[in-house]
């Protein structure tokens, strides 16, 4: 089993309940979607799991362990296992991409080689075959704020795929990218994980990519399950209602549903009728 | 639709601000009464024989002594000088870093307190006090001077380095160790980048300060230019003491343009 959940449950600080009741189990080698509506708790779910945050409610088990019972040593360990490719890559600007690639294995990289690659890359090979496979191999020694944002994105797809982890969490990984460069970021994220049997479990704001590339796909709305099927047994209708708080579009690469809120709703009219004259009065009440 | 709002009409005559003429006429009686008080006697200042007492003063300092001996002595006197101000911020640099990681409360909350407490003591203190107190402890010369600078600039650069890592985001490192990294390695991959163009910037420009510093230091004993100045101008030797002062002129002059160049590249 890769991840067992039960009655997995995060309140934040405000009394805000992100996630409640959630009970999942993947076993390795798994590829699942997330999908729903903005605000359903699908970033939330993915720090959960990939033990950035704490559960306040529930059991969960990632990679056979309970992450909250292991010594620091031992959380560490487990989490050089675990990677996380985030919405915003969090990577310094002033990085070069190798160095930010080479990022991913210093957990499992003594700290001596870590420092070192520091003053000079120590795999520079690595690096390139990583980001080769995500079409930017010519980027290697760029600094990362030359890159535009769907490079960005890209270079933090490439830094986990060389982490090389046994399971693999996205949080929307291609939501900079075209529907073309999309379709190829995922299908390299899911060759990653079949040639090493790694599981996946990625948010999706594009409904049609994860019902393309994921045998299983969960429906999220309001912290709590809607649906958890084979991918072929999700209905226009179920997605409809999963998307119902944002007007039943179902958000796919074709129709953005910004897009389409845009193109649909009228302008907001800009009809303040009350004009200050700012300057004639300065310093007199 | 168009129902302007104006939140004040013009008064005419009593636009004029009254608060505006009280608190001027209340200034003006400050200052005068400060004169007063000062007994400050301009007459004094541009009589006769007090302008010619002055010309005479400063005309004396001219020519400048060029003898080549003394030039040289003068060039060794501002390298001195620099080295004293360089090896004193270099060191102030390093340490400054090791007090700024607890100090920004990566070590926790007593360690943070600790260091800010420290930093806050070796701050305080001018460096022209850590000079005196350095020359009794390493004797006359600049070894003292570069201890002193070294000491107060450690609190000051300690600081800024602590504020700059609270202040950038600390996403970059959090995600490393989410994928199990160790934390000295985490913050050089994802913090350090971060603020490492601000600790050479603000080392850059407290090394411009400690150059005038450095400069001053001489006086209560810590070798180099000032050293020479204070000597020579208290026998009266004007000439030299020009030479010195336009030796510091130009020493602080191109250590500003040099590490204005320096600030410049590391901006892009």
């Amino acid at each position: 089993m890769s991840i067992v959940t039960h009655q997995l449950g995060l309140e934040h600080g405000n009394g805000f309940r992100a996630l409640h009741g959630l009970n999942l189990k993947l076993t390795a080698g798994e590829r699942v979607a997330i999908i729903g509506p903005s605000g359903a708790g699908k970033t939330s779910l993915i720090r959960l799991l990939g033990s950035a945050l704490r559960p306040t409610n529930g059991r969960l088990e990632l990679l056979g362990e309970n992450p909250w019972q292991q010594s620091a040593a031992g959380l560490r360990q487990l989490r050089t296992r675990i990677g996380t490719i985030h919405q915003a890559p969090p990577i310094p600007p002033r990085l070069r991409v190798i160095t930010a690639i080479l990022a991913g294995r210093l957990g499992r990289w003594p700290a001596w080689k870590g420092l070192l690659s520091l003053l000079y890359p120590v795999d520079i090979a690595g690096a390139q075959q990583a980001l080769a496979r995500l079409d930017l191999a010519d980027r290697l020694f760029e600094r990362c704020d030359r890159l535009s944002g769907g490079q960005l994105q890209r270079v933090g797809i490439a830094r986990v795929l060389y982490q090389q982890p046994d399971l693999i969490l996205a949080d929307e990984p291609v939501s900079a990218l075209d529907p073309i460069l999309a379709d190829a970021a995922i299908a390299q994220i899911v060759a990653e994980a079949e040639q090493r049997g790694a599981t996946v479990l990625a948010s999706l704001h594009a409904v049609d990519l994860a019902l393309k590339w994921f045998p299983r796909v969960i429906g999220l709305r309001s912290g709590q399950l809607a649906f958890d099927l084979p991918a072929a047994e999700v209905s226009t209708d179920m997605l409809r209602d999963l998307y119902s708080s944002e007007g039943s579009i179902v958000p796919t690469q074709a129709n953005d549903p910004a897009l389409l809120h845009a193109l649909t709703e009228p302008l907001p009219e800009i009809t303040d009728p009350k004009v200050v004259r700012l300057d004639s009065c300065r310093g007199r009440g | 639709m168009s129902d302007t709002v104006q939140p004040c009409t013009s008064r005419g005559a009593g636009d004029f601000c009254l608060t505006c003429l009280l608190t001027s006429a209340g200034l003006l009686a400050a200052v005068i009464a400060s004169f007063a008080y000062l007994d400050i006697d301009f007459s004094a200042l541009f009589s006769r024989e007090s302008a010619s007492g002055m010309g005479d003063f400063v005309a004396s300092f001219f020519p400048p002594e060029a003898a080549p001996a003394f030039l040289q002595k003068t060039a060794h006197g501002a390298l001195q000088t620099f080295a004293t101000a360089a090896v004193g911020t270099l060191f102030a640099a390093l340490l400054g870093v090791f007090f700024a990681l607890p100090a920004a409360g990566r070590m926790g909350e007593a360690p943070r307190q600790l260091a800010r407490f420290a930093l806050n003591v070796l701050r305080s203190v001018p460096e022209l006090v850590w000079a005196t107190l350095m020359v009794l402890a390493a004797g006359l010369g600049p070894f003292a001077g570069t201890l002193a600078l070294a000491l107060h600039t450690i609190g000051v650069l300690g600081r800024l380095f602590a504020e700059a890592i609270e202040n950038v985001p600390s996403t970059a490192e959090l995600s490393l160790r989410q994928a199990g990294s160790g934390s000295a390695v985490a913050f050089l991959y994802g913090t350090l980048p971060l603020v490492w163009p601000q600790f050479i910037a603000y080392s850059l420009y407290r090394l411009e300060m400690n150059i005038r510093m450095a400069a001053v230091l001489g006086f209560v004993g810590a070798g180099g230019l000032g050293q020479m100045l204070y000597f020579h101008l208290s026998i009266f030797q004007q000439a030299e003491a020009a030479t010195v002062l336009i030796a510091m002129l130009l020493l602080v002059l191109a250590v500003d343009a040099a590490s204005n160049l320096l600030r410049g590249r590391l901006a892009t």
